[in-house]
């Protein structure tokens, strides 16, 4: 905060203050910050100077490494070590972020730490390389910079010494650059011009030495603002609106463009005589108005430049001001106070949109860049990111179908994840209330209901009794269940087949239906969940005329129909799916479709034949095989005149072309390169 | 002998091209025009082979070659892997490496014996580069830029660096190299040096903007003036004399 009030510090000066200004710039040296190094001009005397001096001398003097501040190396061993060494690869790292290098020592003591990225930040080195920094932000900067022999430092708009496109060498001592201001001083480089023409509205002054020669503003209504911006390009591309607002919006832009281009043409001496054109023209319809045709001004003049800052609405106050900006040169009285408000304001540019700080010109592109000073040809530190975070949670992942091959795993870290609050609600409607966890009793009931299960049930089984060892087993009577609902379990689980018939006779219908949708608290099994895993078609049938709803989910989040994938049992679905279709809804049941037994056998037999097709394919290959095998086993002659000929090499049938040569006759290209590797040609010749 | 050439009406010829002491590859251009210059200079010494990296013709950028490899980027497709296989000497051995930084040819700068790499190289591909190309691997930088294979131009006999590279960082990179090094530039004062050329030991190709002292500076710097080693004035040489004596 301390940098803000003191970028405040500084002195205005006007150019067309002349005595001011020549007290200012006696002396005057462009800012170091500037100034780049200038490097020699190659040329070939001096390469062969230098390569004869490489030769001559050998590589002596460069076996060291200034990197580390190690050499000179003895051998090429230690050289070549040197270098290969994380030691040296960090200090390479620390140079390219303006670091000072560490000894062997400190090195391995950081290493220690592991922290050997070569990009920490340790307080002693704060302060990343500020020349660099500086040159960046200086050469960026729509000021160039000078400073004179008292110490002052001063800043002055680029766009009043040089145009965009001229490129000042920065080279050396910048002679070029104290020329110019010192050109800014003689008579006649006081007379600048200011043209602005933005939306409708124009305005443009003639200043000599801060005084108004010339002004003139108009006004014209170009725009129309309910219609968007650009009506003019519209217009252009053929669908013209044809309202009369738009044409007399088209009238007026023609009217405005001629009268603006009317009164530059009038001041075209007095323009001609201006050292300095600066205009703010914006698309191609404003600059037609200023460079249009019969204009005295040339877009490529070198003293016709773009303002270099945004301006507002083009007015006779704001050409005033505008002018009066680009002539003030801020004065500083030391370096320090200079260089404290040059990276303040670089560093505030994204928020500031005042004149002193705005768009800034790279050197070498000469096109305004609004990026940010990232140096690309440096190697930057990697962000350290988190990895994402794996949620299995979205609102909108639809209906989640559990089939028996689902794993158990699975919906058990679900259950838990439910448990921890990291599932969503959606999520959870679906487990339905599950509580896997306190499965310690689920065990012994699942045993004696799981007798006939497959390999897939036997999986599960191990996996829960492994996962429950160290729970101690403590038996808990479900509560809550009526004796009847127990005596179906029962009988399902039992033996005999057309016992629920004679049971489900004795009650009442709504008994019935609540007795066969009661869920075991255990595992959530209705009786026809009991009844499917049992592998029990007929039960099946009767528990779901009695009422039984195949919908229901048990803790695994199966349905019945899912719950065992026994191929009766599954066909039992159906079938009643076919008999009822109305009764239950079964989007929701898992069961693909009603099937009728005439399908049922059709689906048999098509599955006969192809079996008995099958059947007759594996003979044909058998046959095949023994009449190879026979073939095979004669000797090369007898190969050869055989009645039935074969591939010589693998006796197999022989495509209607074989390959042969000689006598001998191949299947495939391969088999006859087989055949010449065995037999070269120099042998069978 | 050092050739002015364009690609395209484009001047960084290093860009879209690579040459090496026993192949050298042009990218696919439009006009041949490119790549008749090259087989003119090169076809009788050399295969010259059209080439494109995982569809892009900036081949030279994207590519590290020495007489004895080549490495690709990850984004080679199998059929170019397969054509530049097919088209490249049999002891030329091709590999393509998995590398954060894939435009190989900006961050690797080689000869036939050492290479520098940028110093954020991943160390698999360090070893790769090390079994293919047969060469010993330095983590360096050119005048303060990690692009080590943009800013150096190396052959077996010389190398062009970076123009701001300083006395003392040449000494040191040609010691390490064991050549010698000169600060220049390419393309009328261009400072990516290896994007405006490609040099072997007998041979050198820059672009068209390259004036006649940079012409002159890389020709005495690569050694090139004294034309390519022919048979005549190689293996032949000794028994020519003595038979004609």
């Amino acid at each position: 905060m301390a940098l803000r009030t003191e970028t405040v510090k500084s002195k205005i000066i006007k150019i067309y203050e002349l005595d001011d200004y020549e007290k200012l710039i006696i002396g005057i040296k462009v800012a170091a910050c500037m100034l780049t190094e200038s490097h020699q001009v190659v040329d070939e005397a001096s390469v062969l100077k230098r390569l004869n001096a490489l030769t001559l001398d050998g590589p002596s003097d460069g076996n060291c490494c200034s990197c580390c501040g190690v050499g000179p190396f003895e051998s090429r061993a230690q050289q070549t070590a040197h270098y290969k060494h994380h030691w040296h690869t960090h200090n390479l790292k620390r140079k390219l972020f303006g670091k000072q290098p560490l000894s062997l020592g400190q090195f391995n003591s950081r290493q220690e730490d592991s922290s050997v990225s070569g990009s920490e930040s340790d307080e002693e080195d704060t302060s990343k390389n500020p020349a660099s920094d500086l040159f960046a932000a200086a050469t960026r900067h729509c000021k160039a910079f000078f400073t004179n022999p008292k110490g002052q430092v001063f800043c002055i708009y680029r766009c009043v010494l040089h145009q965009r496109k001229e490129e000042l060498s920065t080279d050396g001592d910048g002679t070029a650059w104290v020329e110019r201001v010192q050109r800014l001083a003689l008579p006649g480089f006081q007379r600048w011009a200011v043209l602005m023409v933005s939306g409708g509205h124009f305005a443009g002054a003639i200043f000599s030495g801060g005084v108004v020669v010339l002004h003139k503003t108009m006004h014209s209504y170009v725009t129309r603002r309910g219609q968007g911006q650009a009506q003019g390009t519209r217009d252009q591309h053929g669908s013209a609106p044809r309202s009369s607002g738009a044409s007399l919006r088209r009238y007026n832009q023609a009217q405005f463009l001629k009268h603006v281009q009317d009164i530059i043409a009038s001041w075209s001496e007095d323009l001609i005589g201006c050292s300095l054109v600066l205009y703010r023209a914006v698309g191609s319809v404003n600059q037609a108005a200023i460079f249009g045709k019969s204009s005295p001004l040339n877009r490529d003049d070198l003293k016709v430049r773009q303002l270099p800052f945004p301006t507002r609405k083009p007015t006779y106050k704001e050409v005033q001001r505008v002018h009066e900006t680009v002539a003030s040169i801020e004065v500083y009285d030391t370096m320090e106070l200079f260089q404290k408000a040059l990276i303040a304001s670089t560093a505030k540019t994204t928020t500031k949109t005042s004149s002193d700080t705005t768009i800034s010109s790279t050197k070498k592109t000469n096109k305004a860049s609004p990026h940010k000073n990232i140096d690309r040809a440096k190697s930057r530190e990697r962000a350290p990111r988190e990895l994402p975070t794996q949620l299995i949670s979205s609102e909108d992942e639809g209906p989640c179908y559990i089939d028996s091959e689902t794993p158990v795993g699975w919906i058990k870290t679900l259950s838990e994840q439910s448990n921890n609050r990291i599932i969503t609600n959606s999520r959870k409607d679906l487990l339905n209330d599950c509580n896997i966890g306190n499965d310690a009793s689920t065990e012994s009931d699942r045993e004696n209901k799981l007798e006939k299960g497959d390999n897939k049930e036997q999986v599960k089984k191990k996996k829960k009794k492994k996962e429950e060892k160290p729970i101690v087993s403590v038996k808990k009577v479900p509560e809550k269940i009526p004796a009847n609902v127990k005596k179906i379990w029962k009988l399902i689980s039992g033996s005999e087949l057309n016992s629920l018939g004679t049971i489900f006779e004795s009650w009442t219908e709504g008994e019935l239906e609540s007795a066969c949708n009661t869920q075991d608290p255990t595992d959530g099994n209705t009786a026809l969940h009991k009844a499917a895993i049992a592998e029990k078609p007929e039960m099946i049938t009767q528990i779901l005329i009695a009422g039984g709803n195949p919908c229901i989910r048990n803790n695994l989040l199966q349905t019945p129909y899912a719950a065992s994938p026994h191929h009766e049992t599954r066909i039992a679905f159906r079938m009643f799916q076919a008999q009822h279709p109305d009764k239950y809804n079964y989007a929701k049941s898992q069961i693909p479709g009603p099937i009728t037994p005439e399908l049922l056998e059709q689906e048999r037999e098509r599955k006969a034949e192809q079996k008995r097709v099958k059947r007759q394919r594996d003979k044909e290959k058998q046959l095949e095989k023994i009449k190879t095998n026979k073939f095979l086993q004669l000797t090369d002659n007898e190969k050869v005149k055989a009645k039935e000929s074969r591939c010589f090499l693998c006796g197999s049938q022989l495509p209607k072309k074989p390959f042969e040569y000689d006598a001998y006759r191949f299947c495939c290209v391969r088999c006859l390169q087989n055949h010449r590797n065995i037999r070269p040609l120099h042998m069978s010749a | 002998m050092a050739v002015r050439v364009q690609f395209e009406n484009n001047n960084e010829v290093g860009v879209f091209s690579k040459l090496t002491n026993a192949y050298c590859l042009v990218a696919i251009g439009g006009s041949e025009n490119f790549y008749s210059v090259f087989e003119a200079e090169l076809a009788e010494t050399i295969p010259v082979v059209h080439v494109s990296i995982g569809g892009c013709r900036i081949i030279g950028r994207m590519s590290v070659a020495n007489k004895n490899g080549l490495l690709v980027p990850s984004s080679t497709t199998d059929t170019e892997l397969q054509h530049i296989r097919n088209s490249l000497p049999d002891n030329v051995k091709v590999q393509r490496v998995e590398e954060r930084l894939s435009a190989l040819g900006n961050v690797i700068a080689c000869n036939d014996y050492v290479a520098l790499v940028h110093p954020d190289l991943d160390r698999d591909t360090e070893e790769i580069l090390a079994d293919t190309l047969n060469v010993e691997v330095f983590r360096q930088t050119v005048a303060g830029n990690v692009l080590v294979g943009s800013y150096a131009a190396l052959s077996n006999r010389g190398g062009l660096v970076h123009p701001k590279t300083t006395i003392q960082d040449q000494d040191e990179l040609s010691s390490l190299l064991q050549v010698p090094l000169v600060a220049g530039t390419v393309n009328r004062g261009s400072e990516v040096v290896a994007a405006g050329m490609v040099v072997n030991d007998w041979c050198a190709f820059c672009g068209l903007d390259t004036t006649s002292t940079e012409i002159s500076v890389i020709e005495s710097v690569f050694k090139i003036n004294d034309g390519k080693p022919t048979a005549i004035n190689s293996t032949m040489r000794a028994s020519l004399i003595d038979s004609m004596s």
